[in-house]
């Protein structure tokens, strides 16, 4: 029946958060603020080598450059309306506890375990079950990581980007910067200039990781920005797959994560990052919620590379955010696989780039939005095929449901060719669930919410079959919880 | 630096000419201009308001998202001067008459550069209150049809070029079929272009078709003179409740001549607006195509057919305006790029809050022949309605090599398997045009394009 099933959605769409609550961890804060000083402070508190504390300033004067002319600068061309934040009132440095760094589980604060516990990461269980390495990242510290001596003997570097500055100046110093300048946008800018830690990732030659790299990201300290960068550097031959999760609890004001991820995979490399997305989306009224600008970009360095994003999005107040892939080498292959999901006043813009510049590279996108309440979901997608790009191939489809008659669904494509032999495919379609596939599942017995989480999880199922065996279950479980509403 | 200096000084050519044209009274023999009539007296203030604004828009530059693609100020930097109106030449029966369609049997209306020449215009025997003409003398015959229509659909606010043509507006096509009369012969507007300076012209059309009416019209190019001219033309239309309009605009100028041409159509309850726009050659050609099916029960098919060889840059956009729910929207853009062409599909389908049941359809097909080609697609979806079913696609490619092997395997040449292919594809849309001698025509330009 139509008017339940509208009900059901307006529920689903009404949906508070699951994650909201704050650990009340002893916080290292710097005072908000926003100047040369800040970025000082913060280099200085980690203690940075001096050419990256020069990196940073060289960032930080792009940034006011870019700050001073806002009109020009800002990236206002999303689909996506909010008040900007301002910069100058953030706390761009938090850290957890006095003491930031930690040997053992044993050491870590109670709350804080029980912060991983409630999001549903058990460390210690993670640890012998799961066979998962989880590099926490709570607030802008490195809390722990586990499983890195087990790493270390392939020669694997999985660590904080704090901890690879310190002890591999050599890696960093080589691959930082170079997909993601920090001339490159806005917020790429403002993350290199204030970027408080991270992950660092690198596989040497030939190695196979044997096991998914993991890292949950939540923001907790009340105004504080996070801005960390991750870099994965995937030598010639290797693989590795990299799971990235975050969740931040509820919060008034809007919390301002800009992060950096850069990704290098070498000739016949192979890097596989999975996202799954759920920080706080502000309340029904469109109060609060995190403000998510991301900048994420890999390069195909040599032949036969391979670069797949997957990200299941369900959470952020503003969600800008392109996960994209540079083809350099020949037959190199990009994928992108998303589900975005947006309720509440919840306002995404998401998509991705592919930019061909070798011969015979292939790239794929499939993006699933799924949009409810009062919010509005777009895809933003480029794919441009250079010159020199002879028979590159891509395949671009992106569907949209609508879940009610408040919400919006927008696909903005951006198809640029300029070379002949290309064969570049985009479709894409726009409709809500329908009818008789409702009635089918009542005709069978199913109830309206099982029906509907149903032809959800089967709209996306697609996107969630790539995700890694754990993230697929939670993937869903997530999906699940976020069309819950009081129903059953 | 210095483009945008050269920008500015482009901007501030038109000023000047308006402050010329404005100030000035309209030559004695010409038809009367638009502004030196009772009724709309009030257009003074509404001009002087639409320079304003193109003042501040501007030339749009690669800048500007809608015309990223699109190289506008390089295109206006060999100078042009804007014709407002003096002495119209005289085109020549003889040269007239090649520009005519042969074996179409149609009201023929001549423009000279943009202003109605009802010497060379065979317009001939029309349904009562029907009327085929000039804009400019139509604000004294149909005073009530030009204060509810002209200048409704158009807004400037927006665009530039559109401000711009507000600001000069005097003359161009008036069509007016009142109620449920039908027009049997196809209306064949040719544009003439004749003139030994560089001209910007900027013909201002409109076409009124009230409730119930039926009418097909034919929209060609003909340059007879040499020099070079851009033209910047302005077309609103109005398709009353359950009338039926086709519109085919066929550009084939020349690659000296420049063109943009915005179309603004509003559609009424139960319309039916057919459009089918095919471009050969031009400097730069920009086509604004807009419609707003305003009332339930719409349908509109838009299909377009681009074939650009040279250094011809072709931008397609369209724009259709879901504000009613129970429409069906269709949409189909094919392209062959050859030489250094660039093309441009940048469609939209916007479906309004509440516009419910809108069946939207937008497909775009391009073939790039040769590596100094561009293609930029960009088809995009804004939807605000839950129960809609709309959906795009764009494809870019090449050939089938398999269909050109079985072709080739048969004993035809590469060329004429490739010529026969080619063929074939811009078939798809030359097969929509309803009038025999329209497509004959092109199906005849289209086989001397690609070969047999």
């Amino acid at each position: 029946m139509p008017t339940t099933e509208t009900e059901f959605l307006h529920e689903v769409a009404a949906g508070e958060y699951k994650y909201g609550w704050e650990t009340n961890v002893e916080a290292d804060t710097i005072p908000k603020g926003l100047d040369e000083d800040v970025v000082r402070l913060i280099s200085a508190k980690k203690d940075e080598p001096e050419w990256l504390l020069a990196w940073r300033l060289r960032a930080w004067r792009h940034w006011e450059k870019l700050a001073a002319n806002p009109e020009e600068k800002y990236p206002r061309w999303p689909h996506l309306k909010y008040t900007e934040p301002d910069f100058r009132n953030i706390t761009y440095y938090s850290s957890p506890s006095k003491k930031p760094r930690y040997e053992s589980l044993d050491e870590v604060d109670e709350d804080l375990l029980e912060t991983f516990k409630r999001l549903g990461i058990p460390l210690a269980e993670q640890e012998k079950l799961a066979g998962v390495a989880v590099d926490a990242v709570l607030d802008s510290v490195s809390v722990h990581t586990t499983f890195k001596e087990e790493l270390a003997e392939q020669g694997i570097i999985f660590c904080s980007f704090g901890e690879a500055v310190q002890e591999h100046p050599e890696l960093v110093q080589k691959y930082m910067g170079s997909v993601v300048p920090y001339t490159d946008n806005f917020y790429a800018a403002l993350n290199a200039a204030v970027f408080s830690d991270g992950s660092f990732c690198y596989i040497p030659k030939g190695v196979r990781c044997p096991m998914e790299l993991s890292t949950y990201f939540r923001i907790n300290q009340a105004g504080t920005g996070q801005f960390e960068r991750t870099l994965i550097v995937a030598e010639e031959g290797s693989y590795v797959s990299y799971l990235e999760g975050c969740t931040a609890p509820m919060r008034d004001e809007n919390q301002l994560h800009a992060a950096v991820v850069e990704i290098v995979a070498e000739a016949h490399a192979e890097v596989k990052y999975s996202t799954i997305q759920n920080w706080y989306p502000g309340d029904n009224e469109g109060r609060g919620g995190v403000f998510n600008f991301v900048t994420k970009r890999g390069i195909c360095k040599g032949d036969h590379a391979k670069i797949s994003w997957t990200q299941l999005e369900t959470g952020s107040a503003i969600t800008w955010k392109y996960p994209s892939v540079i083809l350099k080498g020949d037959r190199s292959v990009g994928e992108f696989y998303s589900v975005a999901f947006t309720k509440g006043r919840q306002q995404a813009d998401t998509g991705t780039k592919m930019v061909h510049l070798g011969k015979n590279t292939k790239s794929t996108i499939i993006s699933k939005g799924i949009s409810g309440g009062r919010s509005n979901n777009s895809y933003r997608g480029l794919v441009k095929i250079n010159k020199g790009a002879e028979n590159a191939r891509n395949f671009s489809q992106c569907d949209s449901m609508l879940l009610g008659d408040r919400c919006g669904a927008h696909t903005f494509p951006y198809i640029e060719i300029k070379n002949p032999s290309a064969q570049v495919e985009h479709e894409a379609t726009t409709s809500k669930i329908g009818e008789d596939q409702m009635f089918y599942c009542f005709q069978r017995g199913i109830g309206e919410e099982a029906a509907i989480k149903l032809i959800v999880n089967g709209f996306c199922k697609e996107i969630l079959a790539k995700l890694p065996m754990e993230f697929a279950v939670e993937a869903q479980k997530l999906l699940d919880i976020e069309l819950e509403g009081s129903v059953g | 630096m210095s483009n945008s200096d050269k920008t500015t000084s482009l901007e501030a050519s038109f000023v000047d000419a308006f402050e010329a044209y404005a100030g000035k009274p309209p030559p004695a023999n010409a038809p009367m201009p638009v502004n030196g009539l009772a009724p709309l007296n009030a257009m003074q203030g509404f001009r002087r308001q639409a320079m304003e604004r193109f003042r501040e828009l501007g030339i749009p530059s690669r800048k500007n998202e809608a015309w990223k693609y699109t190289h506008i100020p390089e295109a206006l930097a060999r100078g042009f001067a804007v014709f407002t109106g003096g002495s119209i030449p005289d085109p020549g029966a003889a040269e007239t008459a090649q520009c005519a369609l042969a074996g179409l049997d149609a009201h023929i209306v001549v423009l000279v550069n943009g202003r109605f020449a009802s010497e060379h215009s065979l317009i001939g025997n029309l349904p009562e209150g029907v009327a085929i003409g000039g804009l400019g003398t139509a604000a004294s015959t149909h005073p009530d049809i030009l204060r509810n229509h002209f200048g409704r659909y158009a807004s400037w606010e927006e665009e530039s070029f559109t401000a711009l043509n507000t600001a000069f507006a005097s003359d161009g096509l008036f069509v007016y079929v009142p109620k449920g009369k039908v027009i049997e012969k196809p209306i064949h507007v040719i544009n003439l272009q004749k003139t030994n300076e560089r001209l910007f012209l900027q013909p201002r059309h409109l076409l009124v078709f009230e409730g119930n009416t039926q009418a097909k019209i034919i929209d060609t190019s003909c340059a007879l003179t040499g020099d070079a001219t851009f033209t910047n033309a302005v077309t609103e239309t109005f398709v009353g409740e359950r009338a039926m309009v086709e519109m085919y605009l066929v550009q084939d100028p020349g690659n000296d001549h420049a063109v943009v041409s915005t179309t603004h159509v509003y559609q009424d309850a139960a319309s039916t607006f057919t459009a089918a726009t095919v471009t050969f050659t031009g400097a730069v050609v920009r086509n604004n195509l807009n419609v707003l099916p305003n009332a339930p029960h719409c349908e509109t098919h838009l299909y377009g057919l681009f074939l650009p060889s040279g250094a011809t840059q072709v931008d397609n956009r369209t724009l259709v305006d879901h504000a009613q729910p129970d429409c069906v929207s269709n949409e189909l853009y094919k392209g062959v790029l050859n030489d250094r062409a660039s093309g441009v599909f940048n469609g939209k389908v916007f479906v309004r809050q509440d516009a419910q049941r809108i069946n939207a359809f937008q497909e775009n097909k391009t073939i790039v022949l040769t590596n100094e080609a561009t293609m930029n697609a960009k088809p995009e979806l804004e939807i605000y309605a839950d129960d809609v079913k709309c959906s795009h696609g764009a494809t870019t490619g090449q050939l089938d090599p398999e269909a050109l092997f079985y072709l080739r395997s048969r004993g035809m040449t590469k060329q004429q398997a490739q010529g026969m292919l080619l063929h074939a594809f811009a078939g798809d849309i030359l097969n929509r045009i309803s009038i025999e001698p329209l497509r004959r025509m092109l199906d005849e330009r289209v086989t001397r394009l690609f070969g047999e």
